[in-house]
């Protein structure tokens, strides 16, 4: 049974520390059951390490990751994973000696999948994103954007999927490739109520996939509306300029 | 369809050949002396270390350092309990088969979650311990002196039965291990060799399958070294000598790495080449050392890695051939 409009991620002042350095400072956000919100921000602004924090890659110096209600930022990323969240890296991580195919494969056995179905599933998902024709192919063998795409789509085969972090998915990807990224992206939240959060440079893409985005800054959230309200926001001008 | 019809051809000629090879392997004792069985017969329990060390060093990319110290646990277990105990063989079997895996659970909660270099450390102190545990308790073990130990067959056919018996054991092993690699448990260990944060992330509980297949790999070990007591009919502390890590290690790289035929060539090749060239001594492993350091530098995969890409070359060939016929 789905929640309609219900808080799916809620973060609540989530501080991490590396050192001396703070990368994520009291940042509290909340993410709304079927959505795509964009995440951006400046180089160094603490996106990819809320990633890792909300992925259970790292534990956070002080705060909370609740979804659903569940605390889950003590969590191992194989348990956070169960829960429904899967994640990308910002350069595509494969299981480089496995073919396409079977990098699909190992998600769905991890939640018990059966091989019949998995393959299956696998099939639909890598034609759907015109990797099929690569599927016996060593993933160690694939461009820099066909990687990145395998990357996302392997991130499917978990059912239910409910929460999509993805880091900077666009970066150095082949314009043609970008478009099947969106259309795999808006098919899985339209098609099975899959909710994003979404990391990127790229504010024309995240234009055209996201109604909601949130701007970080120096580890704190400093906006959060539409690209529009955002846009216009001084905080948000200032901190890409250097403010 | 031409692609699926050429998968399948192309896995009946391995099986055609594996079969070959099987057969030719079980009539060699009718050609060679009781010599060369001997030398296959012991050839055969290294497939069976070299085998079952490449589960965790090739497959899940586990660098451990103490699979002969595993392989010594199993074989003094039973041989302790059949000679001071009266315990019968397979008992003194079934304990070693415990011993090893009991040891390799802890051994491998104590050291997976390490990396890389800290666990081949680890792993090789806790051998070197148990090295020279073996040979401090004199009075158990008799240290250095050597435990004699019932022999498993006895009578005139027993180098003949031990040929078949380790043949077996062998051929068991691979089998086990094949059935491993084609499961969830193979697709899961390959994963966490190539990048084990995503292996994570993908929903894997790493530590728990590096655990798994430590704890298979020991037992196997142990195992195999109860049955090289009974066969050799005497145990010494060498049997958790560097060296013979060292051996396991040189025959799993020589044949190739993250391959199933790859420790099998690799084990009868170094044991025929140290039996044949036994009389320049310890030169032998400077020579080995030196193939491995170049199959490292060089070519990863080993000889399985040459053989393949020998028939992919005749395979082009021909279908070149084919081509300009046509």
């Amino acid at each position: 049974m789905r929640r309609e409009n219900s808080t799916l991620l809620q973060i609540e002042n989530l501080a991490k520390d590396f050192g001396k350095l703070r990368a994520v400072d009291d940042l509290s956000l909340g993410l709304e059951e079927g959505e795509i919100r964009g995440l951006i921000g400046p180089n160094g602004s603490g996106k990819t390490t809320l990633i890792n924090l909300i992925s259970g890659v790292y534990k956070p110096t002080s705060g909370g990751v609740y979804f659903f209600g569940k605390r889950i930022d003590r969590l191992p990323p194989e348990k956070i994973t169960q829960e429904g969240i899967m994640r990308t890296f910002q350069v595509a991580r494969l299981f480089g000696d496995m073919t396409v195919f079977e990098n699909m494969l190992i998600p769905a056995f991890t939640q018990g999948m059966g091989k019949r179905q998995a393959s299956h599933r696998a099939k639909e998902l890598l034609d759907f994103s015109l990797l099929g024709r690569l599927s016996n192919e060593p993933a160690r063998n694939l461009s820099g954007g066909q990687g990145m795409l395998l990357q996302i789509v392997r991130g499917f085969m978990r059912q239910p999927l409910r929460l999509y972090l993805l880091d900077e998915p666009f970066a150095g990807v082949h314009p043609v490739i970008k478009d099947v990224m969106i259309e795999t992206i808006q098919k899985m939240n339209r098609d099975e109520g899959v909710t994003f959060l979404i990391v990127s440079h790229e504010l024309t893409t995240i234009r055209r996939l996201c109604s909601r985005i949130s701007v970080l800054h120096a580890g704190k959230l400093i906006s959060e509306g539409t690209m529009k309200e955002v846009a216009n926001d001084p905080r948000v001008i200032d901190s890409y300029l250097g403010g | 369809m031409k692609n699926i019809s050429e998968a399948r051809i192309g896995g009946l000629k391995s099986y055609s050949l594996l079969l070959a090879v099987l057969l030719v392997v079980c009539l060699l004792p009718f050609w060679t002396g009781q010599y060369y069985m001997q030398v296959f017969t012991i050839a055969f329990y290294y497939v069976v270390l070299a085998s079952s060390w490449n589960l965790i060093a090739g497959y899940t990319g586990q660098f451990s350092l103490a699979h002969h110290a595993f392989a010594a646990i199993g074989g003094y277990t039973s041989a302790l309990l059949v000679t001071r105990s009266g315990f019968p063989i397979w008992m003194g079997i079934l304990a070693a088969l415990l011993s090893s895996t009991l040891m390799g659970f802890i051994l491998g909660v104590l050291c997976l979650r390490m990396r890389a270099i800290y666990l081949a450390i680890a792993t090789w102190a806790f051998a070197e311990s148990v090295r020279i545990f073996i040979s401090m308790t004199y009075k158990l073990t008799r240290g250095d002196l050597g435990l004699a130990v019932p022999k498993l067959f006895l009578g005139e056919g027993r180098g003949i039965a031990c040929y078949y018996f380790f043949l077996g054991l062998a051929v068991v092993t691979i089998l086990m291990i094949m059935i491993i690699n084609h499961s969830k448990m193979g697709y899961y260990l390959r994963a966490i060799r190539d990048d084990e944060m995503v292996a994570r992330v993908m929903g894997i509980n790493t530590t728990r399958w590096k655990i798994f297949a430590f704890i298979i790999s020991s037992g196997i070990a142990g195992i195999a070294g109860a049955f090289y007591g009974h066969y050799n009919g005497l145990l010494t502390p060498v049997m958790v000598d560097f060296n013979e890590m060292a051996l396991i290690v040189i025959m799993v790289v020589i044949g190739g790495i993250r391959s199933i035929p790859g420790p099998v060539i690799g084990a009868i090749f170094i044991e025929i080449l140290t039996e044949t060239f036994r009389e320049f001594g310890e030169i032998r492993m400077v020579v080995f050392a030196l193939a491995v350091i170049a199959i490292a530098r060089l070519y990863h995969e080993g000889a399985i890695g040459i053989v393949r890409q020998f028939a992919q070359l005749i395979s082009r060939r021909k279908r070149a051939g084919e081509g300009v016929n046509e």
